[in-house]
């Protein structure tokens, strides 16, 4: 290693660690226990002041709309979620990877300037990706990285990897059910099987859907939070009573699902559950209800109804989670098919519905050859589930040796952006 | 995936000694100071199985451990009563459930320097609970293997 090694040798190191998701971007400090800031995956982006709609603002010589970009742009929940017209929301994540890399840019800008705060050239960083990310991809985060940023260090790695290594294993299947799909990613001695990888759409979103559909059949009012002025206490089940806020006009229909969708992931990880067999009426009957309190004042318990909705993660018409991971074991090659059966590690914030990890051992015992020996890990507490990849990202990153791992920015001076297919399988 | 620990030359020549000299039974390393692989005890040809586990987990409960393990065990010949003594080194990656997310990580990705400088293991068996490496499992999963 040579030229900047001052920079990150030995434990100087200063690395910074980012872990990409549909949800949210995690990003902090390697070493530290959990992530400094989890900024969603949304970017808000306010109308040209081109357009017009502001008199005050004189169109002048230089404000044809296309030359230069003069929309603003909102980053992090402090700011996504004023209600603000014209502003549309876009994500810049698509089936796992970063697609919309202006929106993706904008991010991290924000992330160096208010979370990080200081310069990007100070900072070896290592990036997670989905097990599937292909090489145009990874190259061209390589080369943002050491071409816009400056970073003196690079490095990538699955997160499923991550995932398994956090969990002590170096052999496991990953079952990582997030917000906009499941997936099954068997690892073999710290490297991704990638031909055996099995994905489904059904995550999070997905159930935020039905729970949208479900509660509007019921005919419950669903206004945000950013709807309601006041409210008053009223009986379960009583209409509610509230005053609606004076809103800016011209909110964008983007914007607005964007919201509902941030309230009913708050319904369905607090009410949600998974039964512990395929749904049954009457044993879902028998467990007690749970009380939920929408934004407007609406109260009422939630029985059976909780269980149904949750049942379609495991749903084997549309690809549940238990035959998610018995197909891609069963891709594998025989041999360590019993390793991996002994070592699933669920993962991912969607796992965190109550039951989720039971009822995965269950219908994968199932699935799995009589007497096979199934074991799940999954970390106990809620932080370690939804961070577990960046954890594990923070403590690599800050293991001393490592630093010979990383690429350097004279390697890519070298090398150019192909050096990451090479060092970092 | 590596962390750029290196295996010390001493872990290679213990490993050696195992392998072709058979003047131990098991040897049982640990990870120092996040730099180097180094050997913290060794087991006695004549040392049995619990001993082994003994040393395993002398350092607590909650630390992590590679192991090389030269286990003999006698297997029927299929269709007879007859049986013959059989010899396979395994390595074993030990990260008890209770560990330090830090030392879980360090130890499984670093995993793969011992496996690719070990040759001659015969099989590799990870286990996080004292329940995963009992002996009549080990013995199994040791058996479940026919090749060679």
């Amino acid at each position: 290693m040579s030229g900047g090694t001052m920079l990150y040798g030995g434990d100087e190191i200063g690395a910074l660690v980012f872990d990409p998701g549909h949800h949210s971007l995690r990003v902090g400090y390697a070493q530290e226990d959990s992530p400094k800031a989890e900024i969603p995956s949304v970017v808000g982006i306010g109308a040209a002041p081109d357009t017009n709609l502001d008199p005050e603002t004189k169109t002048d010589n230089n404000a044809t709309p296309n030359n230069s970009d003069q929309r603003k742009y909102y980053v992090d929940t402090n700011y996504v979620n004023v209600p603000r017209a014209h502003m549309e929301v876009q994500t810049y994540m698509k089936d796992g990877m970063i697609d919309n890399w202006d929106l993706f840019e904008k991010v991290i800008d924000y992330a160096y300037a208010n979370v990080i705060q200081s310069e990007p050239e100070y900072h070896p960083v290592l990036f997670s990706e989905a097990s599937w990310n292909v090489r145009n991809n990874r190259e061209k985060l390589t080369e943002l990285m050491f071409e816009k940023y400056n970073v003196p260090a690079f490095f990538l790695v699955k997160n499923a990897v991550l995932a398994a290594f956090s969990s002590g294993r170096a052999t496991a299947l990953v079952v990582d059910s997030g917000a906009t799909h499941t997936s099954a990613v068997p690892v073999h001695e710290g490297y991704v099987l990638s031909q055996a990888v099995v994905k489904s759409p059904l995550g999070g979103d997905f159930l935020s859907r039905q729970c949208r559909q479900h509660l509007e059949k019921h005919g419950i009012d669903l206004s945000p939070v950013y709807k309601i002025a006041s409210k008053d206490v009223v009986k379960e089940r009583d209409n509610a009573r509230f005053t609606l806020r004076k809103l800016p006009e011209n909110l964008t229909q983007s914007w607005q699902n964007y919201m509902l969708q941030l309230m009913m992931q708050d319904f369905q990880m607090n009410v949600l559950q998974v039964l512990e067999g395929p749904f049954d009426e009457r044993v879902a009957a028998q467990i007690p209800t749970v009380h939920y309190e929408f934004p407007n004042g609406y109260h009422q318990d939630f029985s059976s109804e909780r269980f149904k909705i949750a049942e379609s993660l495991f749903d084997n018409a549309m690809l549940g989670a238990g035959q998610l991971a018995s197909t891609s074991v069963g891709m594998c090659d025989a041999d360590v098919r019993l390793s991996l059966f002994g070592s699933v590690v669920v993962t991912g914030g969607n796992t965190l519905l109550q039951g989720f990890p039971e009822r995965l051992n269950r219908d994968l015992q199932l699935r799995a050859p009589s007497n096979t020996r199934l074991k799940m890990i999954s970390a106990n507490g809620s932080v370690e589930r939804r961070f577990g990849a960046w954890i594990g990202g923070s403590i690599l990153a800050s293991i001393g040796t490592f630093q010979q791992m990383w690429i350097s920015s004279q390697e890519y001076e070298e090398a150019g952006k192909s050096q990451v297919e090479r060092k970092c399988p | 995936m590596a962390t750029g620990i290196p295996l010390s030359s001493e872990c290679k020549h213990v490993f050696d000694q195992i392998w072709r000299l058979k003047q131990h039974r098991y040897a049982i390393f640990r990870i120092e100071n996040e730099r180097r692989i180094r050997v913290e005890w060794l087991g006695v040809r004549e040392a049995g199985y619990e001993e082994f586990l003994a040393d395993l987990c002398r350092a607590g409960p909650d630390q992590c451990r590679y192991a090389v393990y030269d286990y003999a065990y006698r297997q029927q010949y299929q269709g007879t009563t007859g049986t013959r003594l059989r010899e396979k080194l395994f390595l074993m990656l030990w990260c008890p459930s209770q560990a330090q997310i830090k030392d879980k990580m360090l130890y499984s990705s670093t995993f793969a320097v011992l496996k690719q400088e070990f040759v001659g293991v015969g099989k590799c068996i990870q286990a996080t609970e004292l329940d995963d490496i009992h002996r009549d499992r080990v013995e199994n999963e040791l058996c479940w293997d026919r090749e060679d």
